[in-house]
């Protein structure tokens, strides 16, 4: 009862959301809904504000959140039937917390409303997370995502109040007006503080590492939320910041800005992707490809930085780039969404997430295995889907913006299109394996054999994020009008439609030639409709003609009688990248063999294999050795005496003092 | 420059291709041989294979589920619209566009997707081998290809490939600069890794240690197979037709008409006959590398295309 009507609560939620965002991204251009909310506080007024791109991120919230709430009460009660009601009551006004306090932060109007809800965001998901399974793992998980998300929080902090300070309000005009004023150090130190507060949030490598952890621990409806939407509030909050809030008031943004976010939007996308390829667990595997397509959505942004305001036709390309981000925020909501609630479904009726464990899945749950497949065809960047769209503006935005920025500047944007190709492969690679190991071959345990289709509902949350992928794949030309509102919003440019569908809406097309000239131009609907045009022929070919005989035989298997050992598992099908990116992985292995007297005789055989994720290793242990070091030392120092300690606060409080009359002198 | 292509003309040169590419892959056999002083199966020998597997039977493995079915139907389709993205007989944007260079290899990296989930199936661990092996050696190949594209792109400012054809023109390697000259080198290393020959791949045998895309065809029988056969032969014409789009000279622009139309499918034969000599005798002359072998070899195809785009960019 309860689960019913808290989601019924969410799903009223988020078609208001959608209301509201198609109000105005149809609207008249460059309208902006102002609402002031009850005065909460006597020292600052909260209040609304929905612009182009506040109301665009609210639609990719509403989009998955409804598909979350449609696919919630069937799963929460396949998945855990003896939870008690205040568990179950507990999850669901945690889930609204968490889809209020998101869609709220993306209208905040003022800085005090977008931290409070920045807050509610990381506490309602911190409970979601540590709520599904209580076994320490979860709880561990948990622990890591507050430490870092208030890591994170607080640099933010201290970019806000550093422009609430100067501006003496809260509300973002003022905030606006207080940027103008800055000096460049200033607004250059600031940005990058909300950006390390913002890449903590998004999860960017190497600040990622809560991410993998956190995310599949998580119910998996939740675990969508999280990965399709939470990361993209973040992005917001970059775009808010470097194109909004502490933009210049003229001129281009300082060029530390964008390329700082194209390095390491790259880096994330190749190494999100390459840690991707080595998990087992079907959650944490599609949670690192979370990582790796907040790297390509970083790469459209922080193009974008670079070429804004820059002389000549460089406005065009920077709007192609901040399309091709924005497309890919909304494509990757809807395919990662639809993936995660196809691992939840594959969870929720064989209580396993380690693919080597699963198998021949598509026989028993047709409908989960179909929409997955088109899920992973999807984020493989392949075309027909809306994953191929995103990415082609991508490369023609990278392509254009290699040809103006001459130099070894123009190499590194060229060279990071040639990693956003190798990004593709890799992901086509990695769900060839989590598809193949997980739904098809032979069923691998007695879970695996016994499992049944999803309930109708949880199917049909499915579904609604599969048809967002199919539409926004074939006829991305339609979509385009959406992005008017937010691209002219950010960079007073041309909007989105100018730049992409010039040629009408069938059409895309880019003008990224040096003379503008030529202009590279594809048709989604054309080559899909074509595509079914050809399947039906193909179909033909193979049945038509003649109606051959067909029978079912065993796989060949040398003569031996087929049993699932003959299956490839996970971790053989990524062993040969594995080998490749050693350099990456420091794999690690152990076999163990028991023999009978002789070593040609063997009666058991182990195997464990792992490897390591570099920023861990290199970056997080050697902080957490020098953390437990400094504590050591201090131990040894610490007398246990009260007046010791009451004598270091006074030194301490003594030193703050002259600091502060030193520097207010 | 040449004038677009209309739509009818795109699907008259898809249907050309469709048609020639088991000759090329006959071609290709008969140097061979000639090479290895064999004589050979006849150059029409595909086109016998494909119709004798057309007019088989099906034997499928009982662990395969419902897609196995229609995979060969859909490789086939994605691999024969990639065709249509390739300019045959004349250069020039198409009228109504569909796709560009990046449209073509991702639908070519569709095709091999799904090759890879049949393979993984029907539950086999030759199946497995094929497509693990495949789809690791995919993802090297791809940026560099990627990048051989860009680094002709640049200049054109097009990743259309009539575009790319036309702003080529007539010029042969007379009017090529240092970076045609690698990025060619680069197309040439990549090439034997894309049409699945040797040094990456062997297309003559099902031996399990030496396969990668055969492997995956093994549980495939019948027109499935016959339409997965075709698949490849049309993998192998499109790739080469990319080369040829991509670096040699283009039909000029006065010869339209029927004759003129006659005329630029003689010279995409000879063009396609360039290529496929080169790789008969690549064939001949080298031994397979070892699997761990081969990204050393993609590297020498990374440095080359790496270089070709700074060249055009420095």
């Amino acid at each position: 009862m309860a689960l019913s009507v808290g989601h019924l609560a969410a799903l009223a939620g988020a078609a208001a959301g959608l209301g509201v965002s198609f109000n105005i991204l149809l609207g008249t251009p460059g309208r902006t809904l102002t609402r002031p909310l009850p005065v909460l506080f006597p020292f600052a007024r909260l209040s609304l504000s929905v612009d182009g791109l506040s109301a665009y991120f609210l639609l990719v919230i509403s989009l998955v959140a409804v598909a979350g709430a449609i696919y919630g009460p069937a799963y929460l009660r396949a998945h855990s039937p003896d939870a008690g009601r205040a568990r179950q009551a507990a999850q669901v006004f945690a889930l609204n917390v968490f889809l209020g306090c998101m869609t709220f932060l993306c209208c905040a109007g003022d800085a005090l409303t977008f931290l409070l809800c920045w807050e509610g965001m990381t506490l309602s998901s911190y409970v979601l997370v540590v709520s599904d399974d209580r076994d320490g793992e979860n709880a561990r998980a948990g622990l890591l995502y507050m430490v870092m998300a208030h890591g994170g929080t607080a640099l933010l902090l201290v970019a806000f109040l550093a422009l609430t300070e100067r501006g003496g309000a809260f509300d973002f005009a003022a905030l606006r007006v207080a940027a103008g004023h800055l000096d460049s150090t200033t607004r250059t130190t600031l940005f990058f503080l909300a950006l390390g507060g913002f890449a903590t949030k998004a999860g960017v490598v190497p600040l990622h590492v809560w991410l993998p952890r956190a995310h599949p621990a998580a119910p998996s409806h939740v675990s969508a939320l999280m990965s399709g939407v939470m990361l993209k509030v973040a992005i917001y909050g970059i775009l808010r910041f470097a194109f909004d809030l502490l933009a210049p008031v003229a001129g281009p943004l300082p060029s530390s800005w964008g390329w700082t976010v194209l390095v390491v939007g790259t880096t994330s996308a190749v190494l999100g992707v390459l840690y991707a390829l080595q998990q087992h667990d079907l959650k944490r595997l599609l949670a690192f490809h979370s990582v790796e397509n907040i790297g390509i959505i970083l790469i459209g942004v922080g193009l974008a930085m670079i070429l804004w305001r820059q002389d000549g036709a460089g406005g065009a390309l920077a709007t192609l780039a901040l399309t091709a981000a924005l497309l890919h925020t909304v494509n990757h909501a809807a395919f990662k969404g639809l993936l995660f609630l196809g691992a939840g479904s594959v969870l929720c009726r064989t209580h396993l997430r380690n693919m080597e464990e699963l198998g021949g899945l598509a026989r028993r749950m047709p409908w989960t295995a179909g929409l997955f497949l088109l899920g992973a065809v999807a984020i493989s960047a392949l075309p027909p889907m809306n994953g191929f769209v995103s990415e082609w503006l991508t490369f023609q935005a990278l392509l254009g913006g290699g040809s103006r920025i001459h130099g070894p500047a123009g190499l590194v944007v060229v060279f990071s299109a040639a990693m956003l190709a190798l990004t593709g492969g890799l992901a086509a690679a990695c769900f060839a394996k989590a598809f193949g190991v997980t739904f098809l071959g032979r069923p691998r345990t007695a879970h695996a054999e016994h499992a049944t289709e999803a309930p109708p509902s949880m199917i049909a949350g499915m579904l609604w994020l599969a048809a967002l992928c199919v539409a926004l794949g074939v006829a991305p030309g339609y979509a385009m009008r959406l992005l008017d509102a937010p691209t002219a919003a950010l960079l007073h440019g041309p909007g989105a439609s100018a730049v992409v569908t010039a040629r009408g809406p069938l059409v895309l097309s880019t003008a990224t030639a040096p003379s503008g000239t030529d202009a590279t131009a594809i048709s989604m609907t054309m080559m899909a409709a074509f595509l079914i045009a050809l399947t039906a022929m193909a179909w033909i070919l193979r049945h038509g003609l003649r109606r051959s005989p067909a029978r079912a035989a065993p796989t060949w298997t040398c003569g031996m009688s087929p049993t699932t050992r003959f299956d490839y598992t996970a971790t053989a099908f990524a062993k040969p990248l594995r080998l490749v990116f050693a350099a990456l992985y420091h794999p690690r292995r152990e076999v163990t063999r028991e023999t009978a007297g002789t070593p040609y005789v063997l009666q058991r055989i182990q195997y464990a294999g792992e490897i390591v994720d570099l920023a861990e290793t290199q970056i997080y242990h050697r902080i957490e050795r020098g953390i437990s070091a400094l504590s050591q030392t201090i131990r040894a120092r610490s007398t246990g005496r009260i007046y010791g300690y009451i004598g270091l606060v006074l030194g301490a409080l003594f030193v703050a003092l002259l600091l502060i009359g030193v520097i207010y002198r | 420059m040449t004038g677009v292509r209309p739509l009818g003309l795109v699907l008259l040169e898809m249907a050309l291709l469709v048609l020639l590419a088991p000759l090329v892959t006959g071609v290709i056999q008969k140097m061979k041989a000639r090479l290895q002083c064999r004589q050979g199966a006849g150059v029409l020998q595909p086109y016998r294979d494909l119709i004798k597997l057309f007019r088989k039977g099906t034997v499928q493995a009982d662990t395969a589920s419902g897609f196995f079915w229609s995979i060969p139907v859909l490789v086939l389709a994605a691999t024969v619209a990639a065709g249509a993205l390739v300019p045959v007989v004349r250069a020039g944007p198409p009228a109504f566009p569909l796709g560009d260079a990046l449209m073509l290899l991702g639908l070519l990296a569709l095709a091999r997707f799904l090759t890879a989930i049949g393979a993984l199936d029907a539950g086999g661990a030759f199946g497995g081998m094929g497509a693990s092996r495949e789809m690791t050696i995919a993802p090297l190949v791809e940026p560099v290809l990627m990048m051989v594209v860009f680094s002709t792109a640049l200049t054109a400012g097009t990743t259309e490939l009539g575009a790319l054809a036309a702003h080529r023109g007539t010029s042969w390697i007379v009017a090529w600069r240092a970076a045609d000259f690698l990025g060619f080198a680069a197309m040439l290393v990549l090439l034997p890794a894309e049409t699945g020959r040797i040094p990456v791949d062997n297309p003559d045998t099902h031996l399990e240690l030496t396969m990668l895309h055969e492997g995956m065809l093994l549980e495939h029988s019948g027109p499935g197979l016959g339409c997965m056969l075709l698949a490849s032969h049309m993998r192998q014409i499109v790739t080469l037709g990319l080369v040829a789009a991509l670096f040699f000279p283009a039909v000029p622009a006065d010869s339209a008409g029927a004759t003129g139309l006659l005329f630029g499918a003689g010279a995409f034969a000879a063009k396609i006959l360039v290529l496929a000599t080169y790789l008969a005798l690549v064939e001949s002359s080298y031994a397979k590398l070892r699997l761990f072998r081969v990204p050393q070899y993609l590297g020498v195809g990374f440095v080359c295309a790496l270089t070709a785009l700074a060249l055009r960019i420095l």
